[in-house]
């Protein structure tokens, strides 16, 4: 059932329009992220639906109410800023506090409802301390119980990991995949970081330059990506230019096409790619090795534009090879290359 | 040497500021200080008689009345006219904070360019308006129909809260606009989406992110309030005075300097003591603003 319903929505300062037509479900309790690189306008788009920025065109539904032109302080939308914004002048509870105060409900109710808040992200005990004694995860915790505290709709998150360390990062993700799941509240991530994308998300809408080009389960955006932008943004990917000839691709026959004949963008994962002898569909020359544990990745210069990148699995006692080798590249699965039309791959 | 000395000799940071501090410490402590002793020496004749350590200059004008009416008067026009500066000047910084562009340099300039005339200059421009029936503010009110008599404005206490408050007014809007100005717009925004509506946002945290601007323009206000004798004298007129009023007359017209002396220790303690306070009550206000971890 959708419970989020972004209708064309448009955006523009100036001349510069940041949001095109973007439109978006998203299913009552799913997590959904919006994912891309800094400048895409996911920030834009997250902060429409809170309200922070009024949609010059298009729709904003929540729970079948439009809410398009409510201000922020009249949606039930919970927002977890980037850097928390939590209100240096107030203590933890008291920060938790802040939107049950506002809606006036009794002093008992307050208290009970900060506590439980803030039990449920495993802070009970420093309601007295101030935001700034408080360590980066804490403060997101705060931030997440601040909002959640208000039982709201839809919980939006902008960056939240951004200002945790690497090791920190992880862990949150996790506790806080959780604690939604616990919670069973409708979510929106933005992310420019397509691995935390991949890792808390049910789905994944990635965006550029203003446009969503493709909303689907991130292991679908991963095996099945609409373009090449797509492709290279989760995950790596070869993009080759190729030419269709008798629905097959000229330069590697194994591949199978329903496309018509004529230029077009062959998509083949590095893990897609296998050193190999007589059957290479290409022969090149080493120019990069690197033996990482589980795998090698090697970068093979086969006279295409750009080398062509391999993530091969490693055996225990296995060197790489050395650069410079002459070596032969195939495709593993041909069923996993993705043809898409267009002529201009990289 | 004593730690702290050594932090102060060595720590990097007195070298560079030994000119300033030097030139203050010769042409401004020092004077300041001969001229306060005087207030506890006996003079004859132009000369300090040896050994009259005395505090019975100090003791007899702590006895008068007059004093204490010309203190009291001084505080509580300093107060009336500090908190007027503060609401002026508010909204005014705020409005900085939330223009752009020309606006803003137009502000800005609207609120410095006061600074570069002599407050004598200004303080005589106020005389101009509100002086008597002929008086700018009068006629205008006048040819209105606003009022059937002329106000009495000039030679009243108003007429000094007034000019005193104008002539302030930058001390008060300078720090309040470079917090405001600086300040996390993304915590009015919190504060919206946890349902709260624009007036909740601004009392609760706006002005109290703001809350040390407010009050170290408040302690600077009242210092200058407090302690300006041109205003009173001017718009005050001959029989209106305030303790610093009596400390330029005690000493430049009667040439009393003993007196003078006396009066301006009196003036100048209390003003640090009042300053404290406001100091203090802001740094209590604001306490969450130097919790560190």
């Amino acid at each position: 059932m959708t419970h989020i319903h972004l209708e064309a929505i448009e955006k523009s300062y100036g001349q510069t329009k940041v949001l095109n037509d973007c439109s978006l479900e998203v299913a009552r309790g799913e997590v959904m992220t919006l994912l891309g690189p800094s400048g895409c306008g996911k920030t834009t788009l997250l902060r429409t639906l809170a309200g922070f920025v009024r949609q010059d065109h298009g729709r904003v539904v929540v729970g079948g109410v439009e809410i398009s032109h409510l201000d922020p302080n009249r949606r039930s939308v919970g927002y977890v800023f980037q850097n928390y914004a939590l209100f240096p002048h107030l203590s933890v509870a008291d920060n938790v506090a802040y939107g049950l105060k506002v809606r006036r409900r009794p002093a008992g109710e307050i208290r009970e409802r900060v506590a439980k808040a803030l039990q449920l992200v495993a802070l009970d005990g420093l309601g007295a301390r101030y935001p700034a004694q408080l360590s980066g995860g804490q403060q997101q915790r705060v931030a997440i119980a601040r909002v959640l505290v208000l039982e709201p709709e839809v919980l939006l998150l902008d960056e939240p990991f951004n200002a945790l360390d690497a090791k920190l990062r992880l862990t949150m993700q996790i506790e806080l995949r959780k604690l939604i799941d616990r919670v069973g509240i409708t979510s929106i991530f933005v992310t420019h970081d397509q691995s935390e994308a991949m890792m808390l998300s049910d789905k994944v809408a990635v965006m550029r330059a203003g446009r969503i080009e493709q909303v689907a389960a991130p292991l679908e955006i991963y095996d099945r990506p609409v373009n090449d932008y797509v492709a290279s943004f989760i995950g790596r990917a070869n993009v080759l230019s190729v030419e269709v000839r008798d629905g097959v691709v000229a330069s590697a026959p194994e591949v199978v096409t329903n496309r018509a004949d004529g230029p077009a963008r062959l998509i083949v994962r590095p893990e897609n790619l296998a050193i190999a002898g007589a059957d290479a569909c290409w022969s090149g020359r080493i120019l990069f090795a690197s033996a990482q544990g589980p795998s090698i990745e090697y970068e093979v210069e086969a006279g295409l534009p750009e080398p062509l990148r391999l993530v091969v699995p490693r055996q225990a006692g296995e060197a790489a090879l050395p650069a410079g080798s002459a070596v032969g590249v195939r495709i593993v699965d041909p069923g996993a290359c993705i043809v898409i039309g267009g002529g201009s791959g990289v | 040497m004593h730690p702290v000395v050594r932090r102060v000799l060595h720590g990097g940071g007195f070298w560079p500021a030994f000119p300033a501090v030097a030139f203050l410490v010769v042409f401004l402590v020092l004077p300041m200080l001969t001229l306060l002793a005087f207030g506890f020496v006996t003079i004859e004749r132009g000369r300090i008689v040896g050994d009259t350590f005395t505090l019975q200059h100090l003791h007899s004008a702590l006895g008068d009345q007059l004093i204490w009416r010309l203190a009291w008067r001084s505080f509580y026009v300093a107060v009336i006219s500090t908190v007027l500066a503060l609401v002026l000047a508010y909204p005014v910084a705020y409005l900085f904070s939330q223009t752009g562009g020309i606006w803003r340099t137009l502000i800005l300039i609207a609120v410095i360019s006061p600074l570069l005339t002599s407050a004598l200059v200004r303080t005589y421009a106020w005389l101009v308006i509100l002086g008597g029936r002929r008086g700018l503010l009068n006629q205008t009110l006048l040819q209105l129909g606003l009022i059937d008599q002329p106000l009495r404005l000039l030679n009243t206490d108003w007429a000094v809260i007034i000019g005193m408050t104008q002539i302030h007014l930058p001390f008060m809007i300078l720090p309040l606009l470079a917090v405001l100005s600086g300040r996390d717009r993304r915590l009015e925004e919190a504060a919206r989406n946890l349902g709260a509506g624009r007036v909740r946002t601004f009392f609760t945290v706006v002005v109290p992110m703001s809350v040390p601007a407010i009050f170290a323009g408040l302690a600077l206000v009242f210092a200058v309030s407090y302690t300006n004798f041109i205003v009173p004298q001017l718009l005050g007129g001959g029989s209106y005075s305030t303790l610093a009023v009596q400390v330029y007359e005690q000493t430049v017209v009667v040439l009393d300097w003993t007196r003078g002396a006396v009066l301006a220790t009196i003036l100048l303690t209390s003003c640090f003591v009042f300053v404290y306070l406001i100091v203090a009550g802001g740094s209590r206000l604001s306490r969450w603003s130097e919790i560190r971890t």
